[in-house]
């Protein structure tokens, strides 16, 4: 038992404090929370954009050309593996660019907005039409009627699966190492390789899990914010 | 005040109203009644747009708001509308259902919106609610809220679809108290209901309405007093 501790003592050793390692994984993670958050954000923008044409587009016929751009989009993303979608963009598409971390942002991006625009759809679509009505009666334009009335109880019936969808993209982005980013998983794996030790992986596998439960807390706190129009 | 001339609308090829030609004026208090799927509360949704028209023009204070050019937007902020499922926007709180419009179209301030509104819901006797949420209120607070966040639009009239449909028998009264007196202080009104005793009591003019036409309008006495339409007979009959 004592042999057992002693040497896992050591491998950790080895794996976080031995050649100053433990700064690696804080770059690592760095550029994953980085990849993660810009790649969120910018999913939530194309998911909104998409969802609202594809809302639209049901109601105003002239809205076909774009509503056709946004179903070959989601077509294609998902219809493909995101690294394929991700060495496409960097091997292919971004050719000059060295730097994977922007090219991994951008594809990550691009794949989250279209789960993020069939989410928001599905929202916009729970929320029923006489809010709209009730919106467009009073003189609000369909555009304000959609921002003050419809998004704000939509995002509340869809925040569970909003958040799963910012939980996979999290953990999506350990397959950056693909196009050359020295993310959380890549340098965990390159430590692995060097030291000879498994221990690298747990790390990095006890760093995600964290990430993910203070996400979890997050939407918790957002739940019970948004909930006070529920309550009787 | 409105002037409708040879309305049509057909949903998917099924012809829902087959050219309805009337004129509202002024304080009128028109009451629409006729069996279901008779087209009385697409001919009221036509009024302010929330229906399309097939075709056909709506004067509204000389605009033909069924013409593309028109600013719809505009013009619906001087037609309040109420619904049969209230609508409140269930995210906001009763104060913010009533200032919302108001205030985000540059019509008032926040400070005026929200004097209006406690000055609104003192008269309906609901200040203490203002910041409640829809859910914790019945149907006939919800309602008349509904009704109070449409007039702090100021609006030339006031269109109502079956307003009082989706409420519990005992809070139908309330309501119609309201609309009462509404209409006491001269409002133009068009009020699609099932309401007859309300057709009798309120309205300037009822009309009956069944497969898209209007079959017969007069003043309410003659209305209920001295029925022609043999439809509408038959209607009055089952219904009285």
């Amino acid at each position: 038992m004592a042999e057992f501790l002693q040497t896992h003592y050591y491998n950790l050793y080895v794996a976080l404090i031995e050649a100053d390692r433990w700064k690696q994984y804080l770059e690592g993670l760095g550029r994953t929370l980085l990849i993660a958050a810009c790649a969120t954000v910018m999913g939530i923008l194309i998911g909104l954009v998409v969802a609202v044409i594809k809302v639209s587009a049901v109601n105003n016929r002239k809205l076909w050309p774009l509503e056709a751009i946004c179903n070959l989009y989601l077509t294609v993303i998902r219809g493909t593996p995101v690294v394929v979608q991700l060495l496409i963009l960097y091997t292919a598409v971004f050719t000059s660019m060295t730097n994977g971390t922007p090219v991994a942002i951008v594809g990550f991006g691009l794949n989250s907005g279209a789960y993020v625009a069939e989410i928001f759809r599905s929202g916009i679509l729970s929320i029923s039409r006489g809010q709209t009505e009730a919106g467009r009666s009073l003189g609000l334009t369909s555009w304000m009627t959609m921002r003050l009335i419809v998004l704000p109880q939509a995002i509340k019936n869809i925040l569970p699966a909003l958040f799963n969808e910012f939980i996979t993209l999290l953990k999506e982005t350990s397959v950056a190492g693909y196009i050359a980013v020295r993310d959380l998983t890549k340098v965990a794996d390159g430590i692995k390789g060097r030291a000879f030790v498994g221990e690298p992986l747990f790390i990095a596998a006890v760093i995600y899990l964290v990430l993910v439960v203070g996400m979890t807390q997050i939407q918790k706190q957002l739940e019970r914010r948004l909930a006070k129009g529920d309550r009787r | 005040m409105i002037d409708v001339k040879n309305l049509k609308k057909s949903f998917h090829g099924h012809c829902v109203l087959q050219g309805i030609d009337e004129k509202i004026e002024k304080g009128e208090k028109v009451v629409v009644i006729g069996p279901s799927g008779s087209g009385k509360s697409t001919f009221l949704r036509c009024l302010n747009r929330l229906e399309e028209p097939t075709s056909g023009e709506i004067w509204f204070d000389g605009v033909n708001i069924v013409d593309k050019k028109c600013d719809i937007n505009k013009l619906r902020q001087k037609m309040g509308m109420v619904f049969q499922q209230f609508n409140l926007f269930a995210h906001l709180s009763v104060r913010e259902n009533i200032t919302l419009a108001p205030v985000k179209l540059g019509l008032m301030t926040q400070a005026e919106a929200d004097q209006k509104a406690m000055q609104l819901l003192s008269r309906i006797g609901l200040a203490e609610k203002a910041n409640s949420y829809p859910n914790q209120l019945s149907g006939g607070q919800q309602q008349r809220i509904a009704i109070v966040r449409a007039l702090a639009m100021n609006p030339e009239v006031m269109l109502f679809d079956e307003p009082t449909s989706a409420l519990d028998p005992e809070m139908v009264g309330e309501v119609l108290e309201l609309m009462k007196q509404l209409a006491s202080e001269g409002m133009t009104m068009v009020v699609v209901t099932h309401e007859m005793g309300f057709a009798r009591e309120v309205g300037t003019r009822v009309l009956f309405m069944d497969g898209g036409q209007i079959l017969e309008q007069n003043p309410p006495d003659v209305f209920f007093g001295n029925p022609q339409n043999p439809r509408l007979k038959d209607f009055l009959s089952k219904v009285l």
